[in-house]
């Protein structure tokens, strides 16, 4: 594959020179080009286009565990030596800087890695107008109280390469593809609004009439749930965590706390427990940047480590968190392929990929019938984590009463509220039936968002707070 | 900013939308310098600088809207973006309702007089920035053998934009901000660990606070050792000031032309109706000098005006831009808020919290939602109990739950401890009994 980026690898050379030159031990420089087009539905006309393009490098500068970084969105030599130089200047302060003169490794003999292979294409904006248009359609012949459909199709194929001061060099073109539907009811004077979504990373393929037909339902499905729905009473009580969207649970419960920059910070909750039984050994948590299409695969991530899939929990026992380049230095492990960044604009951090629970051997029915009073947690909207604490919370949009091991009525938005190692320690029971979610699901941290996913079995919390 | 280069740019921009057939567009170029630093314990962990300029296109064509954003300013390649562009709007379906604003609408001053932008901002070294972080950091480290971890955060951010649109409107703004805070965590007697922090936001380098901000987080971290859920039940809620916006948030949203057009907002029918207490009083006052937010046009480059949003209680103002003014047949307003003042009292936080013998002041939300179509809404909490407007126990792991509109109608108190340096001046609020679920 060609370069899209206008330097030979004497420049890149060159810019990595300069960024270590103030005693940095490692280097790397992140090139991006990528374009964003989207089309929406509204009103039953496609009338609004929107296109986004990023096109520029961050330079970043290790000293011990210290980040200088700066980008530029000006692809010529003086504004990467500019960027370079401002980076190199973390080495002038505190800690660090055993490395200087570090002597660098011929670029043209380093390891290269080149994903090329791969062809990606996109759909045609005339092809994306038909498909909205078809949604429009196809959702108003499901349900005649519908009354506003908006769904838009986003289309984004971002090239990226990575060249580091060990030599390392990978290019990588990654495709995403994301496609949402709001439906808005009325009945009797009540208005509903429902919402699904769909985010792969592929192009064009993943838009199948199967594809679209699932998630315009769901969002049908959603908004008419909620008409016959209701809240109860809050307080403390049994929690069934429905396979698929229930992972938010792994992904707020534990996921943050085991991202190690706040393990090596000490803050994490779980910082002191690695090695340690932590839950059920019947628990095997696993993150993965393994899996083809999904929203958290990796070839590489975001500072030059093959994507890996690793075991967080294993038999209830804490394996490994999820590291980035200056946690695994700082433990003195290998990285586990969790450096993550938003875009060039942003230096890496340790993050989620798509992070899930090995099936266990219940079945869903007979962990319902083992509740007495509870409820069943199957859509979600949000969550989030206090990492100190580790008190977690998500917003459960549509659920349903279970009581005496049968689900009776129907339940809406409830925010659940538990702490993650407490959350882990009350799981009691781990279904058969693990699924994977690949609705839009995007993970803020640090003022970056990535694109994550979540999978889990039906599993069995005693007790958490809902309300 | 170089202004002419990036005025040239824009300019050159509209004279390419032109050629290729559009005559309807809005412009923006926008450049942003921006510094970030991270202290954490006795460490320097991050420094970081960036310099951006981008250019946004709106173009609108026989009725068709497409929203176009680069920051490859390269002529060829902005030739090829613009031109790209126009294809992709060709393409949609004309919706006569999507149309530049009226250009007797527009802001036609002077732009000056603001006063929201430090100028001095380019030249203060990142020397300083660093010594000013550390200073703040070095406040509270070996204060507490409780502490594990201090960090603080400087950023700043010196923005300018021009804005040009084809029916007659050309403004420059600029704007900057600096902000300080600091995250401590703690550890309680049986290892959990608390976390809380404190920030200061400013125009001005030079009014940065030299002291208090480590102090105060530490502070806010220790008093929430013990932490744990109250029985639930109704309880007077006494919500903090910095975090009162997230309550009024989905107030906002649904005041928004574009909720109430596509039918998902509670307040679509409410227009000049009361929806809520006589203390629900906020104005937009966005021409006061010295203030975040401040601005004499909008994105639109409509003239912004001082409005009042809730008038004792009773709804005066929806956000309407020019296509959901045509949908709606109603006259455009604006698109938001820029610098929101809530009608405050005379009474000091303390003072509302002794106002009643027993309630939960609640200092931070932890996720939850609002449903925009109904209003119901579950934030989880946490905060303390309070007895006589003393705390009695540090609270988390509790919801609340209830309507936005029974909510606003229940708002008792309100003091008058809003930060003057937001863009939301929102003092501490009370509201009678609001449904807690704990224990």
């Amino acid at each position: 594959m060609t370069s899209p980026f206008p330097f030979q690898p004497e420049d890149l050379r060159r810019v990595l020179s300069e960024a270590l030159s103030r005693g940095g031990h490692y280097a790397d420089i992140f090139l991006e080009d990528t374009s964003i087009r989207s089309l929406e539905l509204q009103d039953g006309m496609v009338s609004q286009a929107v296109q986004t393009v990023l096109y520029g490098a961050g330079i970043r500068v290790l000293c011990g565990e210290q980040t200088g970084f700066a980008y530029t969105m000006e692809l010529t030599m003086p504004a990467m030596l500019r960027a370079a130089t401002f980076a190199a200047s973390i080495g002038r302060y505190g800690k660090g800087g055993e490395n200087r003169q570090m002597p660098l490794p011929c670029l043209a003999t380093a390891s290269k890695w080149t994903r090329s292979d791969e062809k990606t294409e996109n759909l045609s904006p005339l092809a994306v107008r038909d498909i909205l248009l078809h949604i429009d359609q196809m959702a108003h012949e499901m349900d005649r109280r519908i009354v506003r459909v908006k769904a838009s199709l986003n289309q984004r194929l971002q090239t990226v390469s990575l060249v580091n001061s060990l030599g390392e060099e990978f290019t990588d073109i990654r495709p995403r593809t994301t496609l949402f539907v709001h439906i808005v009811m009325e009945q009797s004077g009540q208005t509903e609004m429902g919402y699904a979504s769909r985010m792969m990373q592929m192009g064009a393929e993943m838009v199948t009439e199967t594809t679209i037909r699932e998630v315009v339902s769901e969002a049908v499905r959603r908004a008419a749930f909620l008409f016959g729905a209701s809240r109860i009473e809050g307080g403390e009580t049994t929690v069934v965590m429905a396979a698929g969207a229930g992972g938010i649970l792994l992904h707020e419960a534990i996921g943050h706390a085991f991202e190690a920059d706040f393990i090596r910070q000490g803050t994490s909750v779980f910082a002191d427990m690695l090695g340690k039984e932590i839950c059920s050994p019947d628990i095997t948590i696993v993150d993965d940047g393994t899996q083809q299409g999904d929203a958290g695969c990796l070839a590489w991530d975001d500072e030059g480590t093959k994507g890996l899939r690793t075991v967080l929990v294993a038999d209830g026992r804490l394996e490994s968190f999820m590291h980035d380049r200056i946690s695994a230095r700082h433990f003195q492990v290998s990285p586990t392929g969790n450096g993550r960044r938003q875009s060039f604009r942003h230096p890496p951090l340790p993050r989620m990929r798509s992070t899930y629970m090995l099936p266990g051997q219940a079945t869903a029915d007979d962990i319902i019938r083992s509740v007495r009073r509870g409820i069943l947690a199957e859509v979600f909207t949000n969550g989030q984590v206090q990492i100190g604490a580790g008190d977690f919370t998500f917003y459960m949009k549509q659920g349903h009463l279970i009581e005496d091991g049968r689900i009776t009525r129907p339940l809406r938005d409830m925010n659940i509220i538990g702490n993650g190692p407490r959350a882990l320690r009350d799981i009691s029971l781990v279904g058969n039936d693990l699924q994977f979610d690949h609705s839009a699901s995007m993970c803020g941290k640090g003022g970056q968002n990535v694109p994550v996913s979540q999978g889990l079995p039906t599993v069995l919390i005693n007790k958490l707070t809902v309300g | 900013m170089n202004e002419t280069l990036h005025t040239e740019t824009a300019q050159r921009a509209m004279q390419a939308v032109q050629h290729e057939g559009c005559s309807d567009a809005r412009i923006i170029l926008m450049h942003n310098d921006e510094d970030t630093i991270q202290v954490r314990n006795e460490s320097l962990e991050r420094l970081q600088h960036a310099t951006s300029t981008s250019l946004a296109l709106n173009l609108f064509i026989d009725g068709r809207e497409g929203f176009f954003y680069t920051n490859d300013l390269r002529p060829d390649a902005l030739s090829r973006f613009v031109r790209e562009a126009v294809q992709a709007t060709t393409l949609l379906h004309p919706d006569e309702t999507r149309t530049l604003a009226d250009p007797s609408r527009y802001y036609r001053g002077d732009g000056l007089g603001l006063d929201n932008c430090d100028s001095m901002l380019s030249a203060i070294s990142p020397d300083e920035k660093i010594s000013l972080a550390r200073r703040t950091n070095d406040q509270v480290l070996g204060c507490d053998h409780r502490i594990i971890c201090a960090e603080t955060h400087y950023s700043d951010r010196l923005h300018s934009a021009y804005t040009l649109i084809s029916n007659g409107f050309e403004g420059y703004e600029e704007s900057s901000h600096i902000t300080l805070s600091t995250i401590v965590t703690v550890s309680g007697d049986d290892g959990r660990h608390f976390m809380d922090g404190w920030g200061e936001t400013r125009i001005r380098f030079r009014d940065m606070p030299s002291e208090g901000v480590a102090p105060i987080a530490l502070q806010r971290a220790l008093r929430k050792i013990g932490q744990r859920p109250v029985r639930s039940g109704n309880y007077t809620m006494i919500v903090e000031s910095p975090v009162a916006g997230s309550l009024l948030a989905p107030m906002l949203a649904a005041m928004n032309g574009q909720a109430i057009q596509q039918r998902t907002s509670f307040l679509a029918n409410r227009l000049g109706t009361r929806v809520g207490s006589s203390l629900l009083h906020i104005v937009d006052d966005p021409h006061i000098p010295g203030t975040r937010g401040a601005c004499y046009f909008d994105y639109d480059g409509v003239a912004t005006q001082r409005r009042i949003l809730f008038d004792e209680g009773r709804l005066t103002t929806f956000f309407i831009d020019t296509p959901y003014g045509n949908k709606l047949r109603m006259a455009p307003t604006t698109q938001g808020t820029h610098h929101l003042i809530f009608r405050p009292s005379d009474k000091s936080l303390h003072q509302l919290m002794s106002d009643y013998p027993e309630a939960i002041l609640v200092t931070d939300f932890n996720g939850g939602n609002c449903d925009p179509t109904t209003g119901n809404f579950s934030y989880g909490i946490e905060g303390f109990l309070l007895n006589k407007g003393e705390i009695v126990q540090p609270v988390s792991g509790v919801n609340i739950t209830g309507n936005q509109l029974r909510l606003w109608e229940s708002l008792v108190g309100v003091a008058n401890d809003a930060d003057p340096w937001e863009t939301e001046l929102i003092p501490s609020l009370a509201f009678d009994e609001v449904a807690f679920g704990g224990k």
